[in-house]
C-alpha cells in the first residue's frame, strides 16, 4: 500500500493506495499515530483503495477517536464499491463522515 | 465375474493406479468416470492384460489372469475391448475387419463368420457398409464397425475405453446408442466414459476414479445425486476448487492472496467475488484463527465454485481444540465474515486431521 501524505497548515489529506490489510496496516497505523497531533482537519482519500479488512478498519477506527479526542472532523472521501461494502457491512457508515 | 484385488500399475515416473479392488458380476454395466489421468484407462487395460500389473490380483470366473501361468489367450476371448481409435485395419474391408478374429482365432468358417458379421452390422446400422474401407466411414460409423468387430468374438465382458472421446459431437449419440443397446441385452460391460448423462443412463453401477483408486462405487443415482465424497461431488457438479494450508506462522499472506485472485480471475468470477474471497480468508484464517494456533497446526481453506449458477462456497477446516470464532471471534472481523456469507455454520470437521470446521455460502454479488 502506497500512502500518499499531503499537508496544508493544519488540514490533512491522506490518501491511500493499494490494499489495507493485515500486512499493511501497520504503516496507516504509523502514520496515524505520528502525524495527527497537530491536525485540526483529516481527510482520508481512498479512491485508490481496492480493499480494505477489519485491520485497516480498526486503524481508520482509531484515526476517527484520536480526532474526535481533538476535537477536529475527520472525512473519507472516494471510497469505491468494494470499500463501501464492507464500511456498510460493519456499521462504519454510522462512525465515520463518508462523502 | 471379474474380481480386481489391490491392482497397482506403476510406470517409471507415474503411478496410475494405486490400489484398486471391486467385484463385478455378471450383466452388470459399470461405467467408469473420473477426471483425466487418473487410472480409468490403465485399469481396462490392466484387465485385458494390454498393461501387466505391478501388483494385485484379476480373477475372471475364478481364474487368476495375473497368475503367470494364466493361458491368457484363452482369458482375453472372453473379453473385447472397444478402443478411442478404432484400430480397424484400413487395408480390410468392414466385414473382413469383423471376420479376421473368428476365422483365425475361434476356427469358424468364412461363411459362419460373414453371415455373423452381417447380423451385427445390421445390427450396429452399417449393413450397407459391409463392403466399404474403414477410410469410406465416418468417425461414428467406424466406431460402430469396430463395435461390431469385438461382438463377434462373442465375448462375455466388453470393455470400452472412451468410445466417443475422438468423435465429432454430432456422431456421439449413434455410438451411445449402439452401446445402450447392448447394455438392454444383458452383456457385462466396463465403460470408460466422460459422456455423464450416458453413464447414468446406461449403468448398473458407477465407480469414479481419483487418484488412483476407485474413490467411490455407487448406483448412479448414489453417485450423480448423493455423492457420499468431496471430490466425487466436486467432479459431478463440475465444481471448481482452490485449496491452500497454512501451517506455519511464517505463511505467505501475499502469495495466497494473489493465488485467490488468479483463481478468481481465471474462472471469470467478478472482482467484489474476488475480494469477498479474499474477506473471508483473511478475517478467518489469519485473524481469528491463527493467533490461536500452537506449534504444530493446520488450517485448511477451499474455495468451490459452481461456473454455473455461480455458487461460492469456502470451508475452513483446522487442527486444535473445539473453537469456534463466530461466537467467540474478535467482532469486526464476525460482523464481516457475516455480511459477505448468505449462509455460515461452524461444526466438528469429519476428515483427519482436522476438528474444526467452518462453511460458508458467499453472497452473489
Amino acid at each position: 500500500m502506497t500512502i500518499t501524505k499531503n499537508k496544508e497548515g493544519t488540514r490533512m489529506t491522506l490518501a491511500l493506495e493499494g490494499r489495507l490489510d493485515t500486512t499493511t496496516a501497520p504503516q496507516l497505523e504509523a502514520e496515524v499515530k505520528t502525524s495527527l497531533y497537530d491536525v485540526t482537519e483529516l481527510v482520508l482519500d481512498l479512491e485508490m483503495l481496492e480493499y480494505i479488512s477489519s485491520a485497516g478498519l480498526r486503524v481508520i477506527l482509531a484515526a476517527q477517536k484520536q480526532m474526535n479526542k481533538q476535537n477536529s472532523p475527520m472525512v473519507v472521501m472516494n471510497a469505491n464499491e468494494t470499500v463501501m461494502e464492507v464500511f456498510e457491512l460493519t456499521g462504519f457508515t454510522d462512525i465515520l463522515t463518508i462523502q | 465375474m471379474i474380481s480386481i484385488r489391490h491392482l497397482r500399475k506403476e510406470y517409471p515416473n507415474v503411478t496410475p493406479l494405486k490400489d484398486v479392488s471391486a467385484e463385478i458380476g455378471q450383466g452388470e454395466v459399470i461405467s467408469i468416470i473420473g477426471p483425466s489421468g487418473t487410472g480409468k484407462s490403465t485399469l481396462l487395460r490392466c484387465l485385458n492384460l494390454l498393461e501387466t500389473p505391478t501388483s494385485g490380483e484379476i480373477f475372471i470366473d475364478g481364474q487368476a489372469i495375473t497368475d503367470p501361468k494364466c493361458k491368457v489367450h484363452l482369458l482375453r476371448r472372453k473379453m473385447g475391448m472397444v478402443f478411442q481409435s478404432f484400430n480397424l485395419f484400413n487395408h480390410m474391408n468392414i466385414i473382413e475387419n469383423i471376420m479376421t478374429g473368428p476365422v483365425s482365432l475361434l476356427g469358424h468358417s468364412r461363411q459362419d463368420a460373414c453371415d455373423r458379421g452381417m447380423e451385427l452390422l445390421q445390427m450396429v446400422g452399417l449393413r450397407d457398409k459391409a463392403l466399404a474401407f474403414p477410410d469410406e466411414l465416418s468417425g461414428g460409423q467406424k466406431q460402430r464397425a469396430a463395435i461390431a468387430r469385438t461382438l463377434a468374438m462373442d465375448p462375455e465382458i466388453v470393455l470400452f475405453d472412451e468410445p466417443t472421446s475422438a468423435l465429432d459431437p454430432t456422431m456421439v449419440g449413434e455410438v451411445l446408442s449402439v452401446i445402450r443397446n447392448l447394455a438392454r441385452q444383458g452383456l457385462t460391460m466396463m465403460i470408460v466414459t466422460h459422456e455423464m448423462k450416458f453413464a447414468r443412463d446406461v449403468s448398473t453401477r458407477v465407480f469414479y476414479m481419483d487418484q488412483g483408486e476407485i474413490y467411490e462405487d455407487g448406483t448412479p443415482e448414489q453417485i450423480f445425486d448423493n455423492p457420499r465424497r468431496e471430490r466425487t461431488r466436486q467432479f459431478i457438479q463440475r465444481l471448481k476448487v482452490f485449496e491452500t494450508v497454512i501451517d506455519s506462522h511464517g505463511y505467505d499472506f501475499i502469495g495466497i492472496n494473489s493465488q485467490i485472485e488468479q483463481f478468481g480471475r481465471k474462472h471469470e468470477m467478478g472482482q467484489k467475488t474476488i475480494c469477498r474471497m479474499q474477506s473471508i480468508f483473511e478475517e478467518l484464517c489469519i485473524q481469528a484463527l491463527l493467533p490461536r494456533m500452537e506449534k504444530e497446526f493446520q488450517i485448511h481453506t477451499m474455495v468451490e465454485y459452481n461456473e454455473e449458477n455461480n455458487d461460492t462456497r469456502i470451508s475452513i477446516r483446522y487442527t486444535g481444540p473445539a473453537f469456534d470464532p463466530l461466537a467467540e471471534g474478535d467482532d469486526l472481523s464476525i460482523l464481516l465474515v457475516k455480511g459477505l456469507c448468505e449462509e455460515i455454520s461452524y461444526g466438528k470437521a469429519h476428515t483427519q486431521p482436522f476438528t474444526n470446521e467452518l462453511t460458508m455460502k458467499l453472497r452473489l454479488e
